[in-house]
């Protein structure tokens, strides 16, 4: 008859995968390949929001009030979003990992629950902000461009629109699973 | 800075196979999804190794993140299949007799139907923690984890017997 002191035996007994032999060394190097990853994001941020503002100034769009309260609008919903994520990702990394298991899932619920917050209000009032931003646009864009490429902005953003929504969308589900298992 | 390196070295070798192996109960018995697992913990005890107090055992410490990353990761990944523990097993101790073998997948098996809560308290159990750290990794009093290891052994020892 298996006694749970045979189980605990056959735990420690069990095979064992051996220790890496650069394990310590490949974990440095992870960490560097990390630190990299963020100073690329960090770049990637930084130059997405100057060729924002260039454009802004280059097309001259504060001499035009609704174009350039349109432009605001893209620029601002796409910079709140920006920084929306920015501040998750911080908040999400400064959650303390070597507190006790009861203490930290409670702090990750807590975390999910401002996420999901933040997609069933502020998502769908910047994807708002940005349409409007753009539908404002859409006169100017007739003016200046040439049919043909008028064409291809209106349905490509249509396309982008739709892709956007079906990965925020998914980003939502993944993180309302998440929070789902870690309250149970 | 060195001295932080040297440090990192000598508790990750020290402690590579505990967290592995409790690794390896969160993730019934999936050997390359443990072996990244233990990766992430590592990682996460670098991160924070200049954090450690000394307040509790570095061992305890490690588990802590060890349970906290296993208990989050795994939410966040695919499912793990049981029949891939199988091609551990086969791929490691080509010695071994199938009883064995049989023996340590139903007991994978039956940790992988607890909760995630009474998970972690049984693998540390098995483990041989003592019962005042694990309720100190858990973060639950050390009566409810005395009463809680009860329960679990029972239920544990009737899933391996069926």
């Amino acid at each position: 008859m298996t006694t749970f002191e045979d189980l605990k035996s056959q735990w420690k007994n069990q095979p064992q995968q051996d220790i890496p032999s650069d394990g310590s060394e490949s974990i440095l190097k992870k960490l560097s390949g990390i630190k990299r990853k963020q100073i690329i994001t960090n770049v990637i941020l930084g130059a997405t929001v100057l060729i924002l503002i260039v454009f802004f100034t280059y097309i001259e769009a504060y001499n035009s009030g609704l174009i350039s309260f349109a432009l605001s609008l893209m620029i601002g919903s796409l910079l709140v979003r920006i920084g929306i994520e920015y501040f998750s990702i911080k908040k999400l990394k400064a959650i303390d990992i070597t507190l006790s298991a009861s203490v930290f899932s409670k702090n990750m619920v807590s975390y999910y629950k401002k996420r999901i917050r933040i997609h069933y209000i502020a998502t769908p009032i910047i994807i708002l902000a940005y349409c409007i931003g753009f539908v404002l646009m859409l006169p100017s864009f007739e003016k200046h461009l040439s049919s043909g490429f008028y064409t291809y902005i209106v349905f490509s953003s249509i396309i982008i629109l739709v892709v956007m929504v079906f990965f925020i969308g998914k980003q939502i589900k993944k993180e309302l699973s998440i929070l789902k298992e870690i309250s149970n | 800075m060195k001295s932080l390196d040297k440090q990192f070295k000598e508790v990750y070798e020290a402690n590579y196979t505990k967290v592995n192996r409790l690794c390896l109960g969160y993730t019934n018995g999936d050997a390359m999804l443990s072996k990244d697992l233990t990766q992430d913990v590592f990682i996460k005890v670098w991160q924070h190794l200049d954090s450690f107090r000394n307040e509790s055992n570095i061992t305890t410490w490690i588990y802590r993140i060890a349970v906290n990353t296993c208990l989050l990761e795994l939410r966040k990944k695919k499912p793990v299949r049981l029949s891939n523990h199988l091609n551990h097993i086969e791929a490691s101790t080509e010695n071994q007799n199938n009883d064995k073998e049989l023996e340590i997948n139903k007991l994978y098996h039956c940790i992988g139907r607890l909760k995630p809560e009474n998970k972690s308290i049984i693998l540390l159990e098995l483990e041989g923690v003592p019962q005042k750290e694990i309720a100190e990794i858990t973060g639950l009093s050390h009566e409810t984890i005395r009463v809680r290891i009860y329960r679990i052994k029972k239920e544990l020892t009737k899933c391996v017997r069926k």
